[in-house]
Formats: structure tokens, sequence, C-alpha cells
């Protein structure tokens, strides 16, 4: 068969070509890296965040991203060049890994802000770890990231689930005068853990907990519930796009006892997502108001159209530490890592340390009951849980 | 476990079952429709819900409706809001149809490459509200929850005496406004000649198609009729709600397709049983244990029926749906 | 488009293929292997476009790759449940789920079945499942959960097993979710142990940051599976599935017994759903049920039916391209979601029966046109 010999040596011919063709230039696969940190000495460098950036729960990451892109713009760097990459992980920590991995194997990221979730941080904490990264968490709460397996170069600007849930039950006894709360959670990673802390420390002041879904609508048998067990007050652990139509399921019903929810609702979004329903509605955020004087809000609002959303302060926060870091002269990981773990200041969500295990101490924590008034939320009053 | 609050309260949870699933039911016209005249599943119906929702946010914004606003314009901003749902719900419902199903059905693809493309189209339009229209328009579009206005606000109008159960004019709206739409739809197909067209073409295509029934027509009408349905569906949603979201369709389209297949998929009585079925067992199972396990109430009791009755409660077929 | 497509059919590859001598079919299938084997390292231009990581923000190019290799093992085994058997499996992200927890929850020192287990027979912490055990029952495990789910479901017909499918993935979510006492709820477990290895650098073998190592290892198994499944297709069970496919009526009639050969496909696409979440927990080290959502099924289904349902190497490639493309176009973030959708829509409509149909479906997709076209003529 004449066309078949004729085929193979084409293959043949097509290998050798292809062979050829290998001389004539190898990429560098260390990431695009022409701006990278390895041109001795001077001072061009990555920051990397990483998040949940498109998918359903982009909205509760992209305020804290554009925050710290502002904090960059910002800053007036001298001689340093730095840009922020933006990884994309959905939350997903099967995509997350593959981003997390990229990071750490390119040496001109000098530092991690993320990861936004704690799902996507507790798979990919030991990798940055290995690569000797520093990562700050912008919203990561859950316990266990700092409290059973802590990793030196994880650092975060939000107090874990724990405090949270103290503070929550504290403003719940004191400031509300609450003896019947009703507990509902959304039983996810964020929200369950939450509600348990609340529970425990509330102990007899809750008389009874109920489990929703994320992505649920009707809450039609959890109203039930709480009408029969006639509460003084409702907490909900979740997050905003549950609470607005509990809210008003909740309003419609009658019933008129104050709710609190926990920071997965604070943020410009709120307000927007309840309406009216959610006029004195309460959420708690462990972050400070910001000063009077900070023009942080005006200019987030310029520069990307809405009033600063959820974390978006401490997105600020964390990368004012990674570039006060590079003021510093701190020019590899390594530096980088020391100066972070020794940080102290102010910003704009608390005034910033870092403990043994990368969490902000408690005494610098503030927590603050924000009244949803207007549509917007406004400080009402401080809660120091008890220890 | 909590029977006893099941039990006690069995007047208000079956009230509330039937206003879950008469929404449950309406969107789960639009499934039963497409699929008894084409046997498809029509992934993309969950986003023409979808569709519908945000259609009535942006007849507000455009009337300036909100909640506390005069009797007249209640009922004004109510009406034009059902009326442009309906035609923005079948409007997308035809064009998926156009788009993602005509060009496929001439080349004769298997049932299996219809189902792509209405993922792939529910993908799309998801998008197109969490993200296309964000980048052009800026808020309210985007991948946030939207608050749309109370124009109608939630009063109790009467109680059932004897039971003393309190029932809210949103209620009587959603409960009486999905019964009136299933009777009418019901009656269009069983009585029009238009729906005698319809019940040929589920019965037999090619011998409807012998009679001189023109088959195109009749998937683009059932097209129609089920994004209208989906489009009342939208606006009871909203009432009830009161808030949209670019992925809000999912699970609402996951739980009408369930109803559909459970009352017998094909049929319209079908879709009205199954609705309200599986709305009373999700609220019965989240008050004597939580809703946590809702998606699991939902599908056992799908299984534990098709075991029994594989077909559905009351069977399929439209062209039968007198039976 | 389509010129390109008559260009590359004109070439007739499949059947120069056939005729090719058998050395030569031997030594082109080695040297495919062994680029496979070689990807990882691929760093000559213009070939090293196609890595992830070219961008700022791409992401690791092994990582991508083993994450290919898993989503080609599912496609694999949805293949066998879809494109031999035709039955609509819209579930199997749980059979994933399965797999991906069964090493978990007996690998993993921090579960709470194996504390559970230590506490009641006094045994040291560290002490958990060995991995070589957690294979089998993984395998068992998700094996058992094709047949109990199969058993009662399959008898039913085509669509109510897609919504039924569809329910129990997420009846197997859900369940992880909230049964905190076994799976840990929501939170998940960590420490998901890795296979044993020798000590390299001071680090495990086999751990988070040298992802080679898991794509090689997942390419091992996949390309043994791809033998086995090829053998299947071509055996007497493999015939059956054909003749229920194209008629099940017809093949009862002529003595092939449905249930029993649909039961045998979804029992061999669970096991093979379990042992690709098995290797995606163990390389992630951590497994939590959202990684488990619907979606996932939906896409798993997409790429089976975008590659061309009923031949293996369509799947392989659907497999591929769903998995890469969206790695690779990182830089268009938030847009490709819809660019997806999109492509979803139009790669279906241009080629409906598939990109690599396989060559009966392709002339049963040539009948069914033919029979449209007349139709439409008729009218």
């Amino acid at each position: 068969m004449i066309r078949s010999t004729k085929t193979w040596q084409a293959v043949a011919l097509t290998a050798v070509a292809g062979l050829a063709l290998s001389a004539c230039g190898t990429t560098d696969t260390g990431g695009g890296s022409s701006g990278g940190g390895d041109e001795g000495g001077d001072c061009n460098f990555k920051i990397a965040a990483m998040g949940a950036l498109s998918g359903p729960n982009a909205s509760i990451v992209v305020p804290s991203v554009d925050g710290a892109q502002l904090a960059l713009d910002q800053w007036d760097g001298g001689d340093c060049t730095v840009e922020m990459e933006r990884f994309d992980t959905e939350g997903d920590p099967a995509k997350a890994t593959p981003v997390a991995t990229q990071i750490a194997g390119d040496e001109s990221f000098i530092g991690v802000i993320g990861g936004a979730f704690s799902g996507e941080t507790r798979a990919t904490k030991t990798i940055y770890q290995d690569g000797g990264i520093p990562m700050i968490s912008q919203s990561a709460t859950a316990t266990d990231l700092t409290q059973e397996d802590p990793v030196e170069v994880f650092h975060r600007l939000v107090p874990y689930d724990d405090y949270q849930g103290a503070a929550i039950a504290k403003y719940l006894t004191d400031e509300v005068g609450a003896t019947k709360v009703f507990v509902i959670d959304n039983a996810e990673a964020y929200g369950e853990p939450l509600a348990d802390r609340v529970e425990e420390t509330l102990g007899d002041a809750m008389i009874q907990r109920d489990k929703t879904e994320v992505g649920q609508t009707d809450f039609a048998p959890t109203i039930s519930k709480i009408e029969s067990a006639q509460p003084d007050a409702i907490m909900y652990g979740g997050y905003i796009a549950e609470a607005a139509p509990l809210l008003k399921q909740i309003r419609d019903a009658g019933i008129d006892v104050p709710f609190i929810g926990g920071d997965g609702l604070y943020g410009a979004d709120f307000g927007n997502a309840v309406g009216e329903a959610g006029e004195g509605a309460v959420v708690m955020c462990p972050c400070a108001p910001i000063d009077e004087s900070s023009t942080f809000a005006a200019d987030f609002e310029e520069a990307y159209g809405g009033a600063p959303g959820a974390y978006a302060a401490e997105g600020y926060d964390a990368m004012t530490v990674f570039l006060k870091g590079l003021e510093d002269g701190a020019r590899d990981r390594a530096a980088m890592q020391e100066f972070v773990t020794g940080y102290t200041g102010d910003g704009l969500s608390k005034s910033i340390a870092f403990d043994e295990n990368g969490d902000v101490p408690q005494d610098q924590v503030s927590y603050w009951a924000y009244k949803n008034t207007g549509g917007t939320l406004q400080p009402e009053v401080e809660v120091k849980p008890a220890e | 476990m909590d029977f006893d609050a099941l039990i006690s309260g069995l007047d208000r949870h079956t009230l509330d079952g039937i206003t879950r699933g008469s929404i449950y039911a309406l969107v789960a016209l639009g499934y039963t429709m497409v699929y008894g005249v084409m046997k498809l599943i029509n992934f993309a119906h969950s986003e023409v819900f979808m569709v519908g929702t945000w259609t009535v946010l942006g007849v507000y914004t455009a009337i300036g409706a909100t909640s506390g606003s005069g009797l007249a314009m209640v009922i004004g901003a109510t009406l034009l809001a059902l009326i442009a749902a309906m035609l923005a719900s079948a409007g997308t419902a035809l064009a998926v149809e156009r788009i993602a199903y005509r060009p496929l059905r001439k080349k004769g693809a298997p049932a299996l490459i219809f189902l792509i493309t209405g993922i792939g189209c529910s993908m799309v339009l998801v998008e197109v509200f969490g993200q296309v229209l964000r980048v052009f328009f800026g808020r309210p579009f985007g991948r946030v929850t939207v608050n749309i206005p109370a124009v109608l606000e939630t009063k109790t109008v009467f109680t059932i005496p004897g039971v003393d159960l309190a029932v809210s004019n949103t209620r009587i709206l959603i409960i009486v406004g999905a019964i009136v739409m299933m009777l009418a739809l019901d009656a269009f197909v069983n009585r029009s000649r238009l729906g005698r067209g319809v019940r040929a073409v589920a019965q037999d295509p090619d011998t409807a198609s012998l009679m001189g029934v023109n088959q195109e027509r009749v998937i683009m009408l059932v097209f129609v009729l089920g994004g209208a349905m989906a489009g009342v569906a939208a606006l009871l949603y909203t009432v009830q709600y009161d808030i949209t979201k670019f992925d809000i369709g999912f699970i609402i389209g996951l739980k009408a397709f369930t109803a559909a297949v459970l009352g017998g998929i094909g049929n319209l009585r079908g879709a009205l049983v199954g609705g309200l079925f599986l709305g009373i067992v999700e609220v019965y199972a989240s008050a004597v244990w939580d809703s946590s396990w809702t998606n699991v109430y939902a599908f056992v009791v799908l299984v534990v029926v098709l075991m029994f009755r594989p077909t559905g409660i009351l069977g399929e077929s439209l062209g039968k749906a007198r039976a | 488009m389509s010129q390109i497509l008559d260009a590359v059919r004109g070439l007739a590859l499949g059947e120069r293929w056939n005729h090719a001598p058998k050395v030569v079919r031997w030594a082109v299938m080695l040297l495919v292997i062994a680029f496979a084997f070689y990807l990882p390292y691929l760093n000559i231009l213009p070939f090293a476009y196609i890595r992830t990581d070219l961008t700022a923000s791409g992401s690791d190019w092994a990582s991508v790759l083993f994450l290919i290799v898993v989503y080609m093992i599912v496609a694999v085994g949805l293949n066998v449940v879809i494109g031999l058997a035709g039955l609509l499996d819209l579930g199997y992200v749980g059979f994933y789920a399965l797999g991906a927890y069964s090493v978990a929850i007996f690998g993993s020192t921090n579960s709470p079945v194996v504390q559970a287990l230590q506490s009641r027979f006094g045994l040291s912490e560290d002490w958990a499942v060995p991995f070589a055990v957690c294979i089998p029952i993984a395998i068992l495990v998700s094996l058992v959960a094709g047949v109990i789910l199969g058993a009662p479901t399959l008898r039913l017909r085509g669509d109510y097993l897609a919504i039924v499918t569809l329910g129990f993935g997420e009846i197997i979510r859900i369940t992880f979710r909230n049964l905190d006492g076994i799976s840990n709820g929501a939170a998940g477990i960590t420490g998901v142990p890795v296979p044993p290895g020798p000590e390299t650098d001071g680090r495990a073998f086999f751990n988070t940051i040298d992802a080679e190592r898991w794509y090689w290892l997942a390419l091992a198994i996949l390309i043994l599976l791809i033998f086995l499944a090829r053998r299947l297709e071509h055996s007497r069970v493999g015939r059956a599935w054909l003749a229920i496919r194209e008629d099940e009526d017809a093949a009862a009639v002529m003595g092939v017994a449905g249930f029993k050969f649909k039961l045998w496909a979804f029992a061999i696409g669970a096991t093979l759903g379990g042992l690709a979440g098995l290797l995606f927990g163990s390389k992630q080290q951590y497994v939590e049920p959202n990684a488990f959502m619907v979606n996932l099924s939906f896409l798993f289904v997409a790429m089976v039916v975008i590659g061309g349902s009923g031949n293996i190497f369509g799947a392989l490639l659907g497999a591929f391209l769903l998995t890469y493309l969206p790695e690779r176009f990182r830089e268009f973030v938030d847009w490709r979601p819809f660019a997806f959708g999109v492509a979803l829509v139009a790669v279906m409509i241009l080629r409906p029966q598939g990109l690599v149909p396989s060559r009966r479906r392709a002339r049963e997709f040539e009948d069914r046109r033919h029979e449209a076209e007349e139709a439409a003529a008729d009218v």
C-alpha cells in the first residue's frame, strides 16, 4: 500500500521537524516573571489575592480584594514596583490548590492576601507553608485554622468564630437583655460553628435552635418554630442571600423581636438585600467603625462605584501590612514573614498585631454592633466579650 | 425529632406547604408541557423563571412603586409586573427554544444533546444577570442578592375560626393565583383548538402532522405557555420573598422538576398535585426535623413514590390530560 | 470550522490507523504515553503555550494536569454508564464524593470515625486505617452504593432515572454535610492520607508541592483503566450494553437480560467514580461537602457528551477540554462561566454527535438526521 507508506514518511518528517523546532527556544515557566524580584536587589514584587472572584459567593470576597487594590493604588512605592494579581478559586478548595502551588513556586510573589474562605485556606495553607510565603487572610474565621494545626505563615485580621460567637451572645444578653434567644444557622462551615458558640455561651438563655440551608428562600417551617417558641431575640449565623428572605418572613409573620447576625452579613450589600424588612436588624462585626476623618469610604466608592462591601477594610489593611514590609526593607519571603509576624500598627479595621498562632490578639479586636438604619449599617455600640 | 410540633401546628404547616408548593407547581408546568410534547427535559426553564423575577424588579423600579403606595398603585404595579414577567419569561423560553433546541431538532440529535444545550443556555442566562449586565449597567445586577420592594404589603386578611389560623393577603394571592392559572391552562389545553393540537402532538407526533397540525407551532406554543406560567410564578415568588439573585432559579427549578416527575411528567394536573405534595412534604418534614435536610426529604419521597408508581402519582401523558 | 473538519476527515486517520502495521501502532502508542508522562516538563516553544502557568495569574501546570487526569477517569467511568449502556446518570458526583470521603473517614486521624475507633480499642492517636486498606474500602463503598442506587431505580425509564440519580448525588452531599459524627459535617476532614512512598527532601513523596508525582500516579491508573474499558467494550458485556442501548425490547427478546447488564454498567461506573474521588481527596489532603455540588455532575455529563458519547477517546477529549480551557484562560476571571455556557451551546449545535463520536454512534446519528430531514420535507 503506497498510500500508507507515504503517511508514515510524513509522520517521520513531522517528528524531525518538531525536534528541530524544539531547539528554537524554551518558555519561562516561572509564571511570566519578567517583572520578578530576581533582578538584583531592586524592588519588584507581586502580591497574590486568592479567593472566590466568580461564582455565587463572589460578592463576599470581591470588595476585600478591591480594598487591597485601593491600598496598593494609594501607596507611594518609591523605588518599589508592586503589582497585585487576582487568583480566582470560586471558593472551591479543588480549584485553590493549583493556584496555591503556582503562587508558592513563583518567587516574585512576596505575600498572599487570603484565603478568603476557611475551606480553601485549610486546603492551601500547608502549600504556602512549604513555600515559606506569608499569608494574611481578610476573612477566614474558622477556629481550627490557627487553634488546631497552625502554620507559621498564616495570619488573619479577623478573630475566629469562637470569639465572635461569644461577642454575639454577650450583646444578646447585655445589650438586648434577651433571655429567650432563638438561634438559626445555615448548616455550613461558617454559620454552624458560629451558632454553636453562641448556643454554648448563652446557655439557658437559648430556647431553641434550628438549621436551614444555603440557597433556601422559604423559611416557613423555621418561622412556625419561632412563633411557638416566643423568643425575645433571634440570632442567625449565615450569609446575606438567605438572611434577606428570612428577615422578610419573620417580619411578615408579625414577629418584631431584635434580629442579630454575624459578620457574614456585614457590608453595604446587606441593606440592598433586606430592604425595609431589615430596618433595625443588627450585624455584629469584629471591626471598629472607620474613623470619620478617613477618606476610605469615599475613595472606595469613587474607584469601584459602590460603598465598601464585606471585609473591604480588612483587605485594605492586609495589603498595607505587606507594603509597610517593603518600606521596611523586606526583600524576600523570609524577611517579609518575619516582618508580618512582628508587625504592630493601626489599621482601618483595628489596630493590628499577630500572636504566635497568627491571630489578632483578643485585646486588639473591638466588636461592634451595627444597626441597619435606612439601608446602611450604623455603628451602635461596642461589645467586649468576656474571656 | 418533634412530632408534637407537626401535629399541633398541622393546619399552619399545611398552609405553608401549599404556599411553597404552589410556586413549585407553576414552574413545574413548564417542564411538564415541554416534556409532554417533545420528551425533553428543558434544563433552561429554571432561568426562564429567574428572568421573570428580574422583570418584576424592573417594572417596580421603572414606575417607582414602593411599599406603602396607594391602593391603585399597588394593583396597577402588580398587574403590570405580572404581564411584563409573563411576557419576558415567555420570550426567554421561546429564545431558548429557537437558539438551543430547534437547530438540534432539525438535525435529529439524540435527547442527551438537548440536555447539554439546555444546561449551556442555563449557564448563559445566569451569567447574563450575574456578570454581563453588571459590566454594562452596574448595580443592581451582579452576584449579590437584591431586594424587590414589597409593593403588596403583607397583612392578615382573616383568621380561620376554630383553628385560629391567620391567612395573609399574599398567601391568598399565591394560592388563588396559582390555582386560577392552572385551571385556565388546563381549560385551554383541553377545550381550545390550539390545545387540541398540543394534545395531538403529545399523543402521536407523526399522526398529528398527517392530520395537519403544525408541529413547529405547537412546540413554540408549549414553550410560550410554560414560560408564561414561570412568569406568573416569578411574580408570586417576589411577592412572598421580596428578593432576586442571579442564581435563584437553580433550586426552584430542581424542585419544580422533581414535582413534575412526582405528579407524572407530561401531565398538567400531575404538576399541580406533585408541586403541592412536594411542598407539603418538605414543610412537614422540616417541622419535625430541620430544613438542612430539605433536599433529602424531597428526593427520598420521589424515590419512594416512583417505586410504587413508576410514572408518578397521576401517570404521564399530556394527551390524556382528562383521564 | 467545517472546512477544517473536512480536511481532518480527508486524512482518514482512523482508517489509516487500522491499516497501519502493528509495530507502528505500538510505537505510536508508546510515544503518546511517553509524551503524556513528559507533559509536566514540556517547556519547548511553541508547544509550551499549552501550559497554564504562563500568565502572572496562572495556575500550577502539574496540578492542572492532575485534575485533568482525575476528570478523565471520571469520564471513562461515566462513558460506560452513558455512552455504552445509554443510562443518563446526573448524580455521578455522588460516587466521586463517596470515594473521596471513604479514604478521609477511614484514613485520616482527624476523622470522627477513626477517633471513635481509637478510643474504643485503646489505639494510639496516630493510628488510622492504612492507605492501602482505604483503597479497597473506597472501591467497595462506591460499588455497593452503585448497586444500592441501581437496584430499585434501573427499572425506571430514562428520564426518571436522570432525576433520581441527581437526587442521589444531593443526598450524599447533604448527608456528609450534616452528619458531624461521621464526616465532621460542613468543616470537612483534613489530613487525608496519601500513598506511602520514600521521603525526599524532607517531605513525603506524595506531597502538596510536587504535583507532577500525583499526575504520574493518576496517569498510570488512567492508562490501565482505558485498557480495561476497551476490553470491556468489546466483550460480551459490552455487546449486551450496545443491544440494550439500541433497543431494549429487542435485546430482551434475544435473551439479553436488560436489568442485569444495566446494573453491571452502573456498578462499574460507580467504582471508577469512586476511584477518581479517592485520588482527588488524597491529593487534596482535605475533603469538604461543598466540593461535591450538583453542578459537577452536569460538568461530568457535558464532558462525555461533548467529546462524543460512546467513544472512550471522545470522553477523554471532552474531559481534557472542559477542565483545561477554563484553567488556561484564567485571565478572563469571571467571564469564564459565560464563555463556558456559550461554548457548550455552540459546540453541540455545530457538532451534535460530539467532537469524536464513536463510529457506530455517528452512523446512528446520520440515520436519524435523514429521518428528521425527510419528516421536515413531508410537512
